[in-house]
């Protein structure tokens, strides 16, 4: 016979969560005293970075939720779930002149598949130049950007695939300081298209899980690399990569507590470094984990709370219907407050929109 | 780099001119230095001055640097009297640090009278190359003054314009006379004793037979076959002499004026640079060839006064004894300078390439070594490892100069970390450099450059305001730590900057070694005081 606990979750549930917390803490630590290198040093950051204030305020964890937006980026199978129109604006300032954002859309098509747009954007908004001489010869904004197309297909009541298509577009902004120096910098950068697959199972109403394999391609070992021309003159060496492969595995549970809505997300990432197809090495692999908690503590209000790595957040979130021409109009606020410990920096300014058109 | 500013400029144009002793040169007041990309030194008109000449990515120039010694031995530098160059010569050519030949791989900087300081004049070429040699330019109170040589219709059949580059000067104070060896076209004599602006021009070429001067032709061919190459000239003012290293052994003009083989053992040699100085006077020679694409040369010496012919300088080992092979056995040097202080000459030198330089230090018995250097390091090279810079930078030139009436200086230019001063003969050394205002207790943290690809240097600079230990980190966009640079190191309070340039500076790798990929990087550094600073570097990758 189950016994309840005092906040309404059967024991055996109870322990189950405490498991995974536990599992992915184990994880995220792994990760954290790997030292044989440094995950800050491998491209990709903006998609490390998340999208989507909602998702940030709970540990940046999304891959598993049916609601998380924009879909094309955390999990393209998420689009099959859509019914309806949506949309999603995010921006946020970090400290360090840091300013980032996304925005997605994304819709139904027919009764089983879904469509998606995101787009992801990083910058950095008083980089100073500064010449040999410690001369400032002016500010720079470089920025980086992702762009993904997702398609899903819902194959059961239960289960969606999806496939997105991503690429990068990333511009320096510092070419014009070195124009003087007979050096013909290039300022922007396109990435090859990359592939993304996804898998998300709503077991039931309180378990769903996710897979998600992203930056795959069609050339050798499925790697995607990329090529940087630094100079069209090639006084500066061109820049070479692979974007590392990724295994983004999430879960999602949600249950009630003193009779409240309450949800746990948690994600465990794999970063396989290395330009083959599979290596079971771990001195290859890098692991991270996220963990996020979010409860309605009154209707349409809901607080958050989680971790991504090393880095805290907490978030709030709340829905506000307006009726417009005998329609009613949903508009998600939400506002998540970031935490970063290695480096030490608060971060309380990300705010996001999010929506539907019925 | 250095841009002129509005205020300075209208200094120019107001024509305030401060002059300074006697040279006639008047400079507004600067930055420290023009540009930390430094290529000549040269003693100032007073104690405690030098002539530095940089030149920056974008702009040029030459500044009169006053230093200060004080009690305690510290050298500190105070405002310097800064003047641009016209960015439509140089004194540095295209192919300075790449050249085949030792003559064209330095950078001569005379100060003559009231002609002010002389460096060589480049044009620049269709490419914006700078490779057209255009005579000398000098600085003096109206800024810098171009002095085209006239190159006769003969010189057309010279194979390149730079065998007619101008590789040395000397200044005659006596005669009133600056001498500028033109290679292939013999020498300018350019006398200024009826002012700077009224100048006699001779230009002269050594007959190989009669070992006498022949009038340049103006017009008309010259078989420069018959003649002598001039690469350098000095003047031994105790004796009113003239010493000419050319393409055939070296020569001495006599006060009289009449010109003698001043070396049977060098009469061979293609004598490429010749310097006088020290006590007991000596003269230092550099020999160098290129036969069939190998490079040969060495280093000669004669102490004068003597019968001793010139012999070739022996280099030292630990314990004193000559070997048998020297730096010339290793690689294509060059001679950038000789400074002489008493019986001991710091000799300047590089690779051509410039991928090592340094001095070598010379007594009566020979080079030294410093016996400081790593297994891969020539044992005699003093540079970067042995701290005369505080950053790996060539070393371009050298000088010696009076610090104040009781104590001589050395100078070092340098490429790209501003000049190294010492006031102990070589000891220590202090960099001089240009350096941005910093805020005090890591207030402000720059990278310089902030800029760089992956293997390069961007120097972490910051101010602490008392005895810190200090830890550097560097994060990527995403606040993750890629790199620990120096854990509780510790620093000094500093006016300027706390900086330790041999330690503080991030190379675009991660702590794996491994090159971080093109982005922005925030730096922290940390002091055990509670104070934080930040700055920012981009690499461009590279190096995957």
């Amino acid at each position: 016979m189950m016994k309840i606990s005092e906040f309404g979750i059967r024991n055996s549930e109870l322990l189950a969560i405490v498991c995974l917390v536990l599992i992915f803490s184990t994880m995220a630590a792994a990760g954290v005293v790997e030292k044989k290198a440094a995950l800050g040093g491998f491209d990709g950051f903006v998609e490390r970075m998340g999208a989507g204030t909602r998702e940030l305020g709970r540990g940046n964890t999304g891959s598993a939720d049916t609601s998380a937006m924009p879909g094309a980026y955390w999990n393209p199978a998420i689009l099959g779930f859509r019914q309806n129109l949506n949309y999603t604006l995010n921006g946020e300032k970090r400290d360090l002149d840091r300013t980032g954002g996304s925005l997605g859309i994304e819709s139904s098509v027919g009764k089983r598949m879904g469509i998606g747009f995101a787009m992801l954007y990083r910058g950095d908004m008083d980089f100073k130049v500064i010449d040999d001489d410690d001369q400032t010869l002016g500010t720079a904004t470089p920025f980086f950007s992702m762009m993904y197309l997702g398609f899903s297909y819902r194959a059961t009541r239960r289960d969606a695939f999806g496939i997105s298509l991503s690429m990068s577009y990333d511009n320096m902004d510092i070419a014009e300081y070195y124009e003087d120096e007979n050096i013909d910098l290039n300022d922007g950068y396109t990435s090859p298209v990359s592939l993304n697959l996804g898998w998300l199972r709503q077991w039931n109403e309180k378990w769903s899980t996710s897979v998600v394999i992203r930056n795959l391609s069609f050339s050798k070992n499925l790697s995607s690399r990329w090529t940087k021309t630094v100079s069209s003159d090639n006084s500066v060496p061109s820049t070479e990569g692979v974007r590392p492969k990724v295994l983004q595995i999430g879960a999602g549970y949600r249950s009630k507590v003193m009779g409240k809505p309450v949800y746990a997300w948690m994600e465990a990432l794999d970063y396989q470094l290395a330009d083959t197809l599979l290596v079971f090495d771990t001195h290859w692999h890098l692991w991270t984990a996220r963990v996020g908690f979010e409860c309605e503590i009154i209707t349409d209000g809901t607080i958050r709370t989680g971790m991504d790595d090393r880095n805290f957040m907490v978030g709030l979130g709340y829905k506000f219907r307006i009726p417009i021409a005998k329609k009613k109009y949903l508009f998600d606020v939400n506002y998540a407050l970031t935490y970063e410990s290695e480096a030490d920096l608060w971060n309380p300014l990300s705010f996001g929109l999010r929506g539907y058109i019925p | 780099m250095f841009f002129l500013n509005k205020e300075m400029a209208g200094k120019f144009a107001a024509g305030v001119a401060l002059l300074l002793c006697g040279t006639g040169v008047a400079f507004a007041e600067g930055e420290t230095l023009f540009s930390n990309w430094a290529v000549s030194v040269a003693p100032g008109p007073t104690a405690g001055q030098l002539w530095v000449y940089s030149r920056g990515e974008v702009n040029q120039g030459v500044v009169l640097l006053n230093l200060n010694l004080n009690a305690s031995g510290k050298i500190t530098a105070g405002k310097s009297q800064v003047e641009p160059v016209d960015n439509e010569f140089s004194a540095v050519h295209y192919q300075t640090y790449a050249d085949k030949l030792a003559e064209r791989r330095r950078f001569p900087m005379e100060v003559a009278g009231n002609l002010g300081v002389v460096l060589p004049m480049f044009g620049l070429d269709e490419d914006d190359h700078f490779t057209e040699p255009r005579g000398f330019f000098s600085l003096k109170e109206s800024g810098s003054v171009p002095t085209p040589l006239d190159v006769p219709p003969s010189a057309e059949s010279i194979e390149s314009p730079m065998d007619y580059a101008v590789s040395g000067f000397a200044y005659s104070e006596k005669a009133k006379t600056l001498y500028a060896a033109r290679g292939r076209l013999g020498i300018v004599e350019y006398e200024i004793s009826k002012g700077a602006g009224n100048p006699q021009i001779a230009e002269k070429i050594l007959n190989k037979k009669s070992h006498q001067w022949e009038k340049l032709p103006s017009a008309g061919s010259v078989d420069f076959s018959k003649y002598l190459d001039v690469f350098d000239l000095e003047l031994n003012s105790e004796m009113g002499e003239l010493w000419i290293a050319s393409s055939e052994g070296l020569w001495m003009q006599s006060a009289s004026g009449s010109i003698a083989s001043a070396s049977k053992a060098l009469e061979k040699e293609r004598v490429t640079g010749v310097w006088i100085g020290g006590k007991p006077l000596q003269a230092i020679v550099e020999t160098s060839a290129l036969n069939k694409g190998v490079s040969t040369g060495g280093l000669w010496r004669k102490v004068l006064g003597t019968k001793d012919d010139f012999k070739k300088v022996a280099f030292l080992d630990s314990v004193g004894t000559a070997q048998k092979k020297d730096i010339y056995d290793n690689a294509d040097y060059t001679v950038t300078g000789v400074a002489f202080l008493g019986d001991k000459a710091y000799v300047g030198v590089w690779v051509a390439g410039g991928s090592v330089s340094g001095y070598l230090l010379l007594d009566s018995k020979g080079v030294r070594t410093h016996g400081q250097g790593t297994e891969s390091t020539d044992p005699w090279l003093h540079g970067f490892e042995t701290g005369v810079t505080d950053r790996d930078a060539i070393i371009t030139s050298i000088t010696e100069f009076p610090l104040n009436a009781k104590t001589m200086g050395l100078a070092v230019a340098t490429d790209g970390n501003g000049i190294s001063v010492s006031a102990d003969s070589g000891k220590t050394w202090t960099p001089v450099l240009n350096r941005a205002k910093l805020g005090g207790n890591l207030g402000s943290v720059r990278m310089v450059p902030s800029v760089i690809t992956a293997g390069g240097e961007s120097l972490v600079s910051y101010k602490v305001g008392k005895d810190s230990k200090i830890t550097i980190e560097v994060f990527s966009y995403d606040m993750r730590k890629v790199r620990k640079i120096v854990s509780g190191a510790p620093r000094l309070a500093d006016e300027s900057r706390s900086t330790n340039a041999k330690e503080d500076f991030w190379d675009g790798m991660d702590d794996a070694g491994r090159p971080c990929t093109m982005g922005i990087y925030y730096v922290r550094v940390k002091d055990n005081h509670g104070h934080v600073g930040w700055g920012k570097v981009m690499s461009l990758g590279g190096g995957r």
